[in-house]
């Protein structure tokens, strides 16, 4: 039904872009195919992906309509065949078909986009520090494009610019998302899924009633932000905060015989930060240089402790976290861009209060794995891309690590077939202990292809 | 000898930033005889830049072809504004959006200094990232969106970053566009100027340029390498558009050929409007962030 709708939508696009110069469409087809490439081959994905977006400048550049729909159907995952996961692709489509639907009304200062929509607060690639309007789907770990892991939300973007090159933004956003993982069984479940999946199944005569607490849609359940950005000196900055849902769930589950209560919340936080960047324009040995950065103060942060040895949480503290990082970019020589970026996630670490735990059951553990999470974490990330033959092959190759000898090795190339059709083809090598991030999919490394045909 | 060296490289350098002043924003200059060769590389360098115009707005399309006769297409929607502002030193502000459906959306902010030794600011909307990314200038022999321009002839080289000799005076023979198999400028009176780069060493050695005496526009260069051998010849028409009683020189068609390779670029600027009233809020990050691609 879905795929009719999306064709008559098509048409009806069509139609309309050739009727109407005010309107503008474009779109894409795309098929993209993962193969497992440590033990057992076998292929992870094969989606079939359409996305469609519309324009429509309803009086010139002042009141704009715009509406994005994406389906995809992932032949890997249909049932009694390669099937591992149940009710997987329900499940995936929930929040993922609406990516846009939005009014824009722009006026002199004034700028408003009301709707579905995406907002990307920071500097930081493929780390999300500050960009944490939007909750993530995960459920192709932090692989795709950062598009399409934020998970759109309906919300108000209110912006006024009191004066050139400086703007005030203030959100309200009423719409709530979970952030999502992959279900049990797929290639990217986390860990932690995993083992509390195991733990339900490991006690026989168990019953589990898990409950969800999502926030309600009401006002004083929003999340509400605001960042300032300006520019001081060639350097731009954003002051930013953020309060709201934590957009991951913290598990309370409470034990009678044989029953278990999970009662799933989602704790309310704040994010105070700001970020900056800035080229050197100047003649001087930092000429060419661009410098960029994000901090953030989490205030509130909902963090597991636990016994990460047995991969076991025994509850949750509210902590004040801390995550920063700066990023280098700079053409080395003839074509090739170097990015360097370093991060640093320092928790508060201090032992929850009002409890019976023994310390070595109160250690502050990764969410995702239910491995332990150090006090301080250090992330790299490296990236070098280049082009060939007028851009129209462009090699990358992206690292990204932790002091904790765990990581991910990225290699790709972009062909450009021709003005439309694009081929992609690259691999993901995962290392380190399955108790770290990245390591937890250590068998889970994959070469992918990718061909689109835009319109 | 030494101090005499100094005071010379001293004078020369205050004579260049002197000449540098000398054309005023929004005027319209024409090279004319009896002019220095300075004088004709300023005017030349103030039309390419647009100085004379308030703004600009137009639409591009760039054709790549490659010598089997392959052809990439990349539309774009570009907009500049020019300043000429002494108090943040801002030249002008361009701002580039690619419409062309594969990379639909991707936008650049360009901020061009006054200061001819200072590299712009830029700034990239990334859709994939849905975010605005700050770029680190290319180098500037790179390829020009991957054309067969580099950086350097499209956006950052200035009349400071040469030296000029006037080689004399003479009628083109005229240029055979491969595009659209047209003849361009034939017999139009042109100053032929050499044009050596004080970088060195560089990747082009000099670059022999014909300046048209009608519209101030370099329309046909030859480039050669440091060995001394023609590596590259790029074409630009220049035509005349009244507006509002002035006559503005815009580039219409640009045509760039790498001899080494056989490949070919060719860009066409359409819907050219001068002097609309852009408004410097649309040079804007804010502005850029509105993209919806």
């Amino acid at each position: 039904m879905k795929k009719l709708v999306l064709l008559l939508l098509l048409c009806l696009l069509t139609g309309l872009a050739y009727a109407d110069e005010k309107f503008q469409f474009n779109g894409y087809i795309k098929n993209e195919l993962g193969l497992r490439t440590r033990d057992q081959n076998y292929l992870q994905k094969n989606k079939d992906i359409v996305q469609l977006a519309g324009q429509y400048n309803i009086k010139d550049d002042e009141l704009v309509f715009f509406a994005k729909v994406k389906y995809y159907y992932d032949f890997a995952y249909e049932k009694d065949k390669l099937d591992k996961a149940g009710h997987y692709m329900e499940h995936i489509q929930r929040a993922e078909w609406l990516r846009d639907l939005y009014l824009d009304y722009n006026n002199g200062p004034w700028f408003l986009r009301l709707g579905k929509q995406q907002v990307a607060w920071g500097q930081a690639d493929g780390i999300t520090i500050l960009d944490r309007v939007n909750p993530v789907d995960l459920r192709e770990f932090w692989l795709p494009d950062m598009v399409d892991i934020r998970i759109p939300l309906w919300m108000l973007n209110i912006n006024y610019a009191p004066k050139l090159d400086s703007n005030l933004q203030f959100l309200i956003v009423p719409d709530f998302e979970e952030s999502q993982v992959a279900p049990i069984g797929a290639p990217f479940t986390v860990r932690a899924y995993t083992i509390f999946d195991n733990t339900m199944k490991a006690i026989p005569g168990s019953t589990w009633d898990i409950n969800q607490h999502f926030p309600g849609t009401r006002l004083d359940h929003s999340t509400y932000g605001l960042q300032w950005s300006d520019r001081i000196a060639d350097t731009d900055y954003t002051l930013n905060f953020l309060y709201g849902h934590y957009s991951n769930a913290r598990n309370t589950t409470i034990q009678t015989g044989l029953h278990f209560q999970v009662d799933r919340d989602y704790k309310l936080w704040r994010v105070y930060g700001g970020s900056f960047n800035k080229t050197f324009t100047n003649p001087g040995p930092m000429q060419g240089f661009t410098l960029r950065g994000d901090f953030a103060w989490y205030n509130d942060e909902p963090t597991y402790f636990g016994d990460p040895n047995i991969g076991k949480t025994y509850g949750f503290a509210r902590w004040d976290n801390k995550f920063w990082l700066i990023g280098v970019d700079k053409y080395i020589v003839t074509k090739w861009l170097l990015s360097f970026q370093y991060a640093q996630y320092i928790m508060e670490h201090r032992l929850a209060e009002n409890n019976s735990f023994a310390s070595y059951q109160q250690i502050p553990m990764n969410a995702y794995t239910y491995g332990a999470q150090d006090p301080v974490e250090n992330i790299f990330a490296i990236k070098i891309s280049t082009d060939f033959l007028n851009q129209r092959i462009k090699p990358e190759l992206s690292w990204s690590f932790t002091d904790d000898a765990q990581g991910k090795v990225s290699p790709k190339v972009n062909y450009e077939i021709s003005d439309n059709l694009l081929f992609t083809l690259g691999w993901h090598y995962f290392y380190g202990k399955p108790s770290e991030s990245n390591g937890q999919f250590n068998h889970q490394s994959q070469v992918y292809t990718q061909l689109k045909y835009s319109f | 000898m030494k101090k005499l060296s100094v005071l010379l490289a001293a004078i020369v350098l205050i004579w260049d930033i002197g000449l540098a002043a000398e054309l005023e924003y929004f005027q319209v200059y024409k090279p004319k005889d009896g002019m220095s060769v300075d004088e004709i590389m300023q005017i030349e360098y103030f039309v390419k830049y647009t100085k004379f115009a308030h703004d600009v707005n137009m639409g591009g399309k760039a054709y790549f072809i490659d010598k089997s006769g392959s052809t990439r297409e990349k539309e774009t929607a570009r907009l500049r504004i020019t300043l000429g502002r002494k108090s943040d030193d801002i030249a002008y502000k361009d701002l580039v959006i690619f419409t062309t459906p594969q990379v639909r959306g991707l936008g650049t902010l360009t901020w061009t200094y006054m200061d001819p030794k200072k590299q712009q600011d830029s700034w990239l909307w990334v859709p994939s990232l849905k975010k605005i990314r700050k770029i680190s200038n290319a180098n500037a022999d790179d390829s020009f969106l991957g054309s067969d321009f580099t950086i350097d002839d499209i956006l950052t080289r200035r009349f400071e970053d040469e030296t000029y000799t006037l080689i004399g005076t003479e009628n083109f023979k005229g240029y055979n566009c491969e595009y659209d198999k047209k003849t361009y400028f034939k017999d139009a009176p042109c100053f032929v100027i050499e044009c050596k780069p004080k970088k060195s060493p560089w990747y082009y050695s000099k670059r022999i340029l014909w300046v048209d005496k009608n519209t101030g526009g370099g329309i046909y260069e030859e480039m050669y390498d440091p060995l001394g051998r023609m590596f590259k010849t790029l074409f630009k028409d220049y035509e005349i558009i009244k507006v509002n009683g002035k006559d503005y020189p815009a580039q219409i068609l640009l045509e760039g050929k790498d001899l080494r390779t056989g490949h070919r670029t060719v860009i066409i600027n359409t819907d050219i409007k001068f002097d609309t009233g852009l408004s410097e809020d649309l040079f804007t990050e804010r502005a850029l962030t509105q993209t919806r691609w």
